[in-house]
């Protein structure tokens, strides 16, 4: 840990001061104002759109978080050979990974907890405007929501760690950790889908079906962490669900951490 | 000191892994407290064979120690300082942060390092720019920065790497001052240049590398024999190596 923090510490400074980060924010804080002017417009179900956009807002802003500054964090590092100015300290490859990987983390929790304090100022205040509209409104469920886009970007971002120790273009890290987000949010359905076509009056190869199964155990069920729908109807989510959920995440972070760690420890860096 | 046994390298370059040998049974030995001066060519094995000392590649055959450790052994790296050629930093950093990570990565204690940061920005003159993110800082300063950097945990061994680059003759005279008093404090200083006025003016040994192989070395009185200069001697010995050189 002596090794892995100072790096942890310079990763999240790095990071938080980025210009990207800015944009990201301003663009979050548009999405919260427009979640008021949408609702003031729509006048329907408007406490569910208004949990469901402060919740998307934080869940899009984190997502370009992870792509445009997280891994920039990694990527540039070999890029521009800062590597070397890390690596020539008692650092080992392995203790590089994770030491970046706890300053992303670092940052993912700041931002969650900095854009979903604004999220929730959000809602509350179309809650103030139009209290009719919110009979069945719970905090709690949209904490949780939160709590679960933390998750799955940390998850996203070990993905990206992982892409990152065998490539040598932060673009194909990009477009790689790109395609998992998509294959992860979407795999789950798809899968329900091919297994069962017939529900749905379709015809679906053999092949098909092999290429979605493998796709589902190969990456990361990323639909598991999205709750919107639940917070915004402030249906019951089973603890065992919960529970579930955040173990599945911080044992395939780990594990994904430990593997990048050990692609990268076989780098060179001429 | 350093010991640098039979190291060989090879590296593939392109689609169709061309092969480039880069290293070819280079054997150094580098005592305590002198400072060593290793030049050649551009392209020569400089910077591999010092990337080959901080572990950031591995030798295909052979193998490099430091004060008797293995460099594969990342706790070695405590004691060493490195200024890598043509440094790059993190841009949104200040250079006592750079210098706070440094210190703390390598084990420094935080009142130590809190008392060293400011002592050792000094040296390098950039104490006032201290507080300013580091990507507003000149070649010049960022060379000054990575120095700070390689002596913030007072290392035994010193390995600079084209520490002249991009300084102005100011900045020249500081490198030397600061190569000369690791020398006093009994440091060991391991230093490559195209400059070889410097390596003359500062090396009590030097080792002259040409197409991955060393091709002299020895103490610097004996090396080049009185009436000639170390340009007479380097040009005489690329020349037997048959490498085509601009100086």
């Amino acid at each position: 840990m002596k090794a892995i923090w100072p790096l942890a510490v310079i990763t999240f400074k790095e990071g938080i001061r980025n210009r990207a980060i800015y944009g990201i924010f301003l663009l979050a804080l548009l999405l919260f104002a427009a979640n008021f002017l949408i609702c003031g417009m729509i006048m329907q179900e408007v406490g569910k759109v208004a949990v469901d956009i402060a919740l998307s807002a934080v869940s899009f802003s984190g997502l370009l978080l992870v792509l445009f500054v997280g891994i920039n964090l990694l990527a540039k590092d070999l890029d521009r050979r800062t590597i070397y100015m890390v690596l020539a300290r008692p650092i080992s490859r392995g203790q590089y990974i994770w030491g970046k990987f706890v300053g992303m983390t670092l940052l993912i929790f700041t931002a969650v907890a900095s854009l979903g304090g604004c999220a929730l100022l959000s809602i509350g205040s179309v809650r103030f405007a139009f209290p009719n509209y919110f009979p069945r409104f719970a905090w709690e469920p949209v904490l949780w929501a939160l709590a679960l886009i933390a998750l799955m970007l940390v998850l996203l971002a070990a993905l990206s760690f992982l892409f990152a120790s065998f490539t040598t273009s932060s673009f194909v890290t990009l477009v790689l950790t790109v395609v998992s987000y998509f294959i992860g949010h979407g795999v789950s359905a798809i899968k329900a889908l091919v297994e069962a076509p017939e529900a749905v009056g379709i015809e679906v190869s053999a092949a098909t079906v092999r290429l979605v199964k493998a796709a589902y155990y190969m990456f990361p069920n990323l639909s598991l962490f999205d709750i919107k729908i639940q917070a915004a109807h402030n249906l019951e989510i089973p603890w065992t669900y919960l529970a579930g959920t955040i173990a599945y995440g911080l044992v395939y972070t780990i594990m994904i951490v430990f593997l990048a760690g050990l692609i990268f420890s076989r780098r060179e860096f001429p | 000191m350093i010991e640098v046994d039979s190291i060989s390298k090879i590296f593939k370059e392109g689609l169709r892994g061309k092969k480039v040998r880069a290293l070819i049974d280079l054997s150094l030995t580098i005592r305590k407290g002198e400072v060593f001066g290793f030049l050649g060519p551009n392209g020569a094995g400089k910077s591999t064979t010092i990337k080959v000392l901080l572990n950031l590649i591995r030798p295909d055959t052979g193998q490099a120690t430091i004060l008797g450790s293995d460099v594969r052994d990342a706790k070695v790296r405590q004691k060493i300082g490195y200024l890598p050629e043509n440094p790059y930093f993190y841009d949104y950093l200040s250079a006592e942060e750079l210098l706070w990570f440094g210190g703390r990565a390598s084990g420094v204690k935080k009142p130590l390092l809190k008392a060293r940061i400011p002592q050792i920005l000094e040296r390098v003159g950039l104490l006032e720019a201290r507080k300013r993110h580091l990507r507003t800082y000149s070649k010049g300063m960022v060379q000054r920065a990575g120095l700070a950097l390689a002596l913030v945990h007072d290392p035994e061994v010193v390995i600079l790497d084209e520490p002249m680059s991009g300084l102005d003759p100011m900045g020249r005279k500081m490198v030397g001052d600061l190569i000369l008093e690791l020398k006093e404090q009994g440091k060991t200083v391991f230093f490559s240049s195209h400059i070889l006025n410097d390596i003359e003016r500062f090396s009590d040994r030097i080792g002259i590398v040409a197409e991955g192989r060393l091709r002299l070395s020895g103490n610097l009185a004996e090396v080049v024999p009185s009436g000639e200069t170390l340009e007479d001697v380097f040009l005489r010995t690329i020349a037997a190596a048959d490498v085509e050189v601009v100086l």
